[in-house]
């Protein structure tokens, strides 16, 4: 008979779920640089307008690295007892020239190849008294990574 | 404009100093530093020493609290926080200070006590408007080795690396490491106990991945026209010390991060900030790679060794693992690689770190590193490894 739990994004602004789950970043009306999260101003330092729009990300992109942490980092992260390793992914999007960390959604490391189309998912990250903390996570798309 | 001498160095033992403070640890380094340099406390002329963010205010204030502790003079004293490039860059402002003829003669101090395990956040203000992104990366849950890791599985799969490789280089340093009394930990290990080791970010082992340790070093560094005052010999000469920070377009997700560059769109390199650090160093001193009889890089993990040997111009991209099965990285061969031990023997204490390694090279050339003596040792480069793409690099000659 609960009340639906209080969900609090672990970066605000950083991403989207409607009408699909996406990373929001800023990309600069002059010179297109995208970055992310997003920026209040435009990181390329030849670039002279600087003007930025926030702006999601494709939602595939292509499995650039990963690793699995085996033991529990330190707070702010809210590890379960017992710990169960998590798996970073380091995830390539294309077409904005960028390269993002963030954990993988469920699954097993034992299917990831270099290179896989992996999509974009927002997931709780952990829950404590004041509600469901959500965040992006990757997990694979099937296929090979097209934009 | 004047020659930078090192006229003295201390260096406190690595470890985990329970009963001893901090400010103990520094102030015993600078006394042996200011002893060694044949000089008086009283006579140093400017002090520049390593904030240290564990220790809180006065931590942050570290030169502050060891003058109150030794006498205060009334000195100039900078404190400087640099993430692990600390050290490199309280000896660039040092030898800005005696090259500019401002002071004769510069203490440098890093000490510091680290906290056990991952290295945490700092704590914040509470009402920023956005939480600082060192606080989502832990949300997120990407320790400082998972960074590394990511680089080195990177590496695995464009040279056909191997887990043994990343073993080896822990087995070389840690023998190093065993002839150096100074070094925290002094066993010498067998590949087979280093793959037996805990993975901790795969494919980094725990014993690939440098500890975080309480230690403290000192140097003196005075103008060529004091050093002959003070009779110093051998004359161990610093003959560059630069700082760089990144560049746009590097495709390294740094330290507390969670984008960067992709590797298809990078228009700077890997590591950028540690590529140009060397750059400077070796034009400064208008001598380059291929000139240095030895090297101290930092080890933070045996990624770090393999990426900084291409990052500093030793060789070719991928071509570090050759360097290392020829055993060309060992004391004995072409270009021994961390004879002190490196970070992996000493672990890391970031104030410290920097300031360690110019220890370490000043008694190679000196000749008096005892068991680890490099032969003939006259050139060497040091490089640390900085949080947030900071990054110092210094060349030693005699
Ligand atoms: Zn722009």
């Amino acid at each position: 008979m609960g009340e639906p739990m209080k969900q609090t994004p672990v970066l605000e602004g950083a991403f989207v779920s409607d009408p699909e789950p996406a990373l929001v970043g800023s990309r600069c009306r002059s010179c297109e640089t995208v970055a992310f999260p997003a920026g209040f101003t435009c990181p390329n330092p030849r670039c002279a307008h600087k003007d930025v729009v926030a702006t999601p990300l494709s939602r595939i992109g292509r499995l650039a690295s990963w690793t699995t942490v085996h033991f529990p980092p330190p707070p702010p992260f809210v590890a379960p007892d017992p710990f169960v390793p998590i798996t970073v992914v380091e995830v390539e999007f294309v077409s904005e020239g960028i390269q993002v960390v963030g954990p993988l959604a469920g699954g097993s490391v034992d299917q990831l190849r270099m290179g896989m189309a992996m999509e974009t998912v927002v997931e709780p990250y952990y829950s404590d008294d004041s509600g469901e903390v959500i965040g992006w996570k990757f997990r694979p798309a099937g296929g090979d990574a097209h934009e | 404009m004047s020659d930078v001498i090192v006229a003295g160095v201390g260096l406190h033992p690595w470890g985990k100093f329970p009963e001893k403070s901090w400010v103990e640890m520094g102030a015993e380094v600078a006394l042996s530093a200011v002893a060694d340099a044949g000089m008086e406390w009283t006579q140093v002329e400017a002090m520049v020493s390593g904030a240290m963010q564990w220790g809180g205010s006065t931590g942050m204030r570290s030169g502050n609290t060891i003058s109150a502790a030794l006498g205060e003079t009334g000195v100039p004293i900078a404190n400087i926080n640099n993430a692990c490039a600390s050290g490199g860059s309280l000896m660039r402002a040092a030898y800005a200070m005696i090259t500019s003829g401002m002071h004769d003669s510069v203490l440098v101090i890093g000490t510091d006590k680290s906290p056990k395990g991952y290295f945490p956040s700092v704590p914040v203000l509470a009402d920023e408007p956005r939480p600082p992104i060192d606080m989502v990366r832990w949300q997120v849950g990407v320790p400082n080795p998972a960074y590394w890791a990511i680089e080195m599985r990177k590496r695995m799969e464009a040279y056909g690396s191997t887990e043994e490789h990343l073993a080896q280089v822990k087995v070389k340093n840690s023998r190093h490491g065993s002839l150096n009394p100074y070094a925290r930990y002094r066993k010498a290990f067998t590949l087979e106990q280093v793959l037996a080791s805990p993975m901790v970010c795969d494919p980094l082992r725990l014993l690939e991945i440098c500890a975080t340790s309480d230690g403290a070093a000192a140097v003196v560094l005075v103008s060529e026209r004091k050093a002959r005052r003070l009779g110093v010999s051998p004359m161990v000469k610093v003959a560059a010390c630069s700082l760089a920070s990144g560049e746009f377009g590097d495709p390294t997700i740094r330290i507390p991060l969670l984008a960067a560059a992709s590797d298809t769109a990078a228009t700077a390199p890997l590591l950028s900030e540690s590529r140009l650090a060397a750059q400077m160093a070796y034009e400064q001193a208008g001598l380059g790679p291929e000139d240095m009889d030895f090297v101290e890089l930092p080890d933070n993990s045996s990624w770090h060794e393999l990426q900084y040997l291409e990052t500093m111009g030793f060789c070719d991209p991928g071509e570090a693992e050759k360097l290392l099965d020829a055993g060309e990285t060992a004391l004995g061969g072409r270009l021994p690689v961390c004879p002190s031990g490196g970070f992996s023997s000493f672990g890391e204490a970031t104030m410290a770190q920097g300031v360690l390694q110019i220890v370490e090279v000043t008694w190679q050339l000196r000749g008096t590193a005892g068991a680890r003596q490099v032969e003939g040792a006259r050139k060497a480069i040091t490089e640390v490894y900085g949080a947030q793409a900071n990054n110092s690099a210094c060349i030693l000659t005699t």
